[in-house]
């Protein structure tokens, strides 16, 4: 019995170490088939997208220059992410007279941080250009020494890019006096309007509401009088757990403060500022308690994160007044064309309602930044980055890559390209995705910030076009700035991502208290937050502060 | 000698084992390369070699996040109402099908029980939401036209609960009926006769026969249930979540998503998923000591 077992055994133990050697040259075989189709692919892309540059290119080695870029999944035919018009338009008007390919490295929309990640932990086979909007990834990117310090290179060959982002922009992207990143730059730093039903109002017989007192008995009367016939469906408040719907109240809630407090209390959790310690906070919150029991907003805002709940409501006639990235309702497909759809006698008009102690409708805006563009440590072709970038930078290139073909796409009028609106598909299809080719954009540029808006108009059906006008300015009146100490606070990186939910249930459960309980609930909500993190943000941004003001 | 002989005989048998193993070698086991990344302060230019060793120090700071045992309180809490609520339920189900005569209603109820298990969380989160909410959910519209108030099924806690929990069992009850069928199956139709012929009655023979018959399944579902209990799906939590319900809905897979995934926290999530392996490990380890020792049956 034990020499059969012995006799089993022995050969097996063998096979199995010859197993094991096996799988372990298969290992080998599967990462070197991997590594040489990935080549493989892209040396016959890129063939084919050079193919025609390749004859006119002047002697001497071609550099390869490759670029992240945004793949929504939305490629008309007969183009692909990576073979569109734009990109045959940046390698015929950049990379082909500079001798270098370009190569485009498509990365999902939604998964564009963890995919991110993963490209700069692969080292070599990260692109050159890479970007995000997220300032902590950037912090520790550069941090933790993964990206190259462009300080000289952009002096050396980025004197447009210079001139297109200015000081202040440019100061987003450096770390200790050093520029590791190129910012994004946005044309329109407005964020929020409110939106109210004309026609209601004019139903009832109200004049459109100029403070939060006057859009309360508006929010009233939508709810008891019901002007639209909804039978009882009425959301006098069209209510998500968004930003853009719970900013525009509470911040309109917060009193005025001290620069001490402002940097101190203030807390950003990943690209926002949030006012949870501000004075003001807990009257806000109050105030939606009321709201929400007086049955005002929407009953399941707590559930609607991607705001497509309210976007339904509006559409369906449902909602009276609701707060939105300005340009949201106008779009060609949007939330207002559809709601005209269904009740055609509807009227949305964009006020400014929220007051807060000071008379002011003070709202939060953007930092004049955009993304975060950054050259990887690991990349060998940082100077044909600063290039690209330089190039992309100057206003003829950017009007191009922005709009088009001149006379197809669009047309000049005083100095503004202005979209045709009638052009065809297949030509509007050739700018498709702008917004993710000319990164260096958040928004269409063309010259100074009163053309930067005009053109951004003008990209809209022309009925809406006045009306964005209107919400636009809206957006930027009495806004402020994010507060930056020019340098990433530990605590928010680390605690950032758990805090926002933690703050989203500070509202929902403040909200949703009954009126007697909102005290407890309030509180047991804070305790929750400054617990997970809000304590350890508190202590280092103050810290922080009294470091500032020692130098 | 003999081994060559043997090889010579068997190699096509083992050719066949290599690619399992090789699966097993380069999917399973090589990532555990990884794990020391529970133990470094991992920067991910430098890689996992090139990061400094910090000890325990990671671990030091997990256990003393509130968040971590908020969540390993809800992962344990709805595994263990989900064992209790969606184990039984398949057992049942199999039972009732078993005894169940006409072939084509067999068939047919099978099929449309194994439908749910298809249907991706995401999915299932929106029926849930279109069903339960209360603003426009069908349920709540229902109650409306009754003249009832609205019950916030996915806002409170306990509403909440028992929404995800029978969600589960919707989903997966129909799935878990394959093993319990096929074992049934198996058992030897003599014994059916025979206590028919002795006078047993339907619940008797369920009893004395078809339950017996399928122990070393329960038992062997029972404990890789038990060893699950600290791993939690991620997309069920997720998805049928949401901010009213955070203290519940919280579980550690969730928790690592946030901390690895989203905040770039590496070595804390390492720490989770570490801690998680281990004490999913000393549960099964547990279950089965337990079970043989009551049973005689086990896994290992």
């Amino acid at each position: 019995m034990a020499a059969s077992k012995f006799k089993l055994a022995k050969p097996a133990s063998f096979s199995l170490a010859a197993l094991i050697a096996a799988s372990v040259a298969l290992a080998g075989c599967s990462s070197d088939s991997n590594g040489s189709s990935a080549n493989g692919g892209s040396a016959a892309s890129g063939s084919s997208a050079s193919a025609s540059g390749s004859s006119a290119a002047p002697s001497g080695k071609q550099a390869t220059l490759k670029v992240e870029l945004f793949d929504r999944g939305n490629s008309p035919q007969p183009y692909t992410i990576t073979d569109s018009y734009l990109t045959k338009y940046i390698q015929d008007h950049f990379g082909t007279p500079n001798n270098i390919k370009m190569e485009f490295v498509p990365v999902p929309r939604s998964e564009e941080l963890n995919k991110l990640n993963v490209l700069m932990a692969s080292g070599g086979d990260v692109p050159d250009i890479v970007f995000t909007y997220d300032s902590g990834t950037f912090y520790r990117y550069a941090q933790q020494g993964g990206l190259t310090d462009v300080t000289d290179l952009v002096n050396q060959y980025g004197s447009n890019l210079k001139a297109f982002l200015g000081d202040d922009t440019l100061a987003y992207g450096q770390l200790d006096g050093k520029q590791y990143a190129i910012p994004g730059k946005r044309s329109i730093t407005g964020k929020y309007a409110s939106f109210i039903r004309k026609d209601w109002l004019d139903k009832l017989g109200m004049k459109e509401p100029t403070t939060t007192d006057e859009l309360y008995d508006a929010l009233k009367a939508f709810k008891e009088k019901d002007p639209g016939g909804t039978g009882g469906k009425v959301i006098p408040f069209g209510m998500t757990i968004a930003p853009a719907e719970v900013d525009p109240l509470i911040w309109s809630f917060i009193q005025p403060t001290t620069d001490e407090q402002k940097y101190t209390l203030t807390q950003k959790l990943g690209s926002n500022d949030y006012p949870t310690l501000l004075p003001g906070f807990k009257d806000a919150m109050q105030f939606f308690n009321k709201l929400y029991n007086e049955g005002l907003i929407s009953k399941d805002f707590g559930l609607d994160e991607d705001k497509k709940q309210l976007g339904q409501d509006v559409q369906n006639g449902l909602v009276g007044f609701f707060t939105e990235d300005y340009p949201n309702p106008y779009y060609a497909d949007g939330s207002y064309a559809n709601l005209l759809k269904n009740v055609s006698t509807a009227k949305i008009d964009a006020i400014d309602p929220f007051t807060n102690s000071e008379g002011t409708h003070a709202k939060p805006a953007y930092d004049s930044n955009g993304m975060y563009i950054m050259i990887p440590k690991t990349s060998k072709h940082a100077a044909e980055a600063v290039k690209y970038l330089d190039w992309m930078s100057q206003t003829d290139n950017m009007v191009a890559l922005q709009n088009g073909v001149e006379g197809e796409n669009y047309t000049m009028q005083d100095g503004i390209p202005v979209v045709k609106e009638d052009a065809p598909t297949d030509v509007t299809n050739r700018v498709y995705n702008f917004g993710d080719i000319a990164i260096l954009a958040n928004g269409k540029f063309a010259g100074d910030d009163e053309k930067n808006k005009q053109a951004f108009v003008a990209g809209f059906p022309s009925q809406f076009q006045a009306d964005v006008r209107k919400a636009l300015d809206i957006s930027d009146t009495d806004t402020f700035k994010p507060i930056s100490f020019g340098h990433p606070i530990d605590a928010e990186s680390k605690y950032g991502t758990a805090l926002q939910d933690k703050y989203d249930q500070i509202i929902v459960k403040s909200a949703m208290a009954k009126p007697a309980d909102f005290e407890k609930a309030y509180e047991a909500a804070l305790k929750d937050y400054m617990q997970s993190g809000g304590q350890a943000i508190l202590d280092e941004r103050t810290k922080a502060y009294q470091a500032m003001q020692s130098k | 000698m003999r081994g060559i002989v043997y090889l010579r005989r068997y190699w096509q048998l083992y050719a066949l084992l290599v690619l399992p193993l090789a699966y097993f070698f380069i999917f399973r086991y090589s990532p555990m390369w990884g794990v020391q990344i529970a133990f470094k302060d991992f920067n991910f230019f430098q890689g996992i070699t090139g990061s400094k060793w910090i000890g325990m120090d990671a671990f030091r700071e997990v256990f003393h996040m509130q968040d971590f045992y908020r969540t390993l309180r809800n992962t344990l809490m709805l595994n263990l109402l989900d064992l209790i609520v969606s184990f039984p339920a398949p057992l049942l189900l199999a039972v009732m099908l078993f005894e169940a005569r006409p072939m084509w209603f067999k068939r047919l109820s099978q099929t449309i029980l194994y439908i749910p298990h298809f249907i991706s969380w995401v999915i299932i989160g929106g029926i849930v939401y279109q069903l339960f909410g209360t603003q426009s959910g069908m349920i709540n519209n229902l109650l409306d036209r009754l003249g009832l108030d609205a019950v916030p099924f996915l806002t409170d806690k306990t509403w909440w609960l028992v929404i995800y929990l029978l969600t589960g069992v919707w989903q997966s009850a129909g799935w878990g009926t394959i093993l319990y069928l096929a074992a049934m199956t198996g058992i030897n139709r003599e014994l059916f006769e025979a206590a028919e012929v002795d006078g047993a009655g339907r619940f008797k023979r369920i009893w004395h026969i078809t339950l017996p018959g399928v122990k070393t399944t329960i038992v062997t579902l029972l404990i890789i249930n038990l060893g699950n209990m600290m791993t939690i799906g991620f997309d069920r939590p997720f998805v049928i979540g949401n901010k009213a319900v955070l203290d519940y809905s919280d579980v550690l897979s969730t928790f690592v998503y946030r901390t690895g995934l989203e905040s770039g926290q590496y070595t804390l999530a390492t720490v989770v998923g570490l801690f998680q392996a281990v004490v999913g490990l000393i549960f099964v380890l547990s279950a089965n000591f337990a079970s043989k020792k009551l049973t005689d049956e086990g896994i290992l």
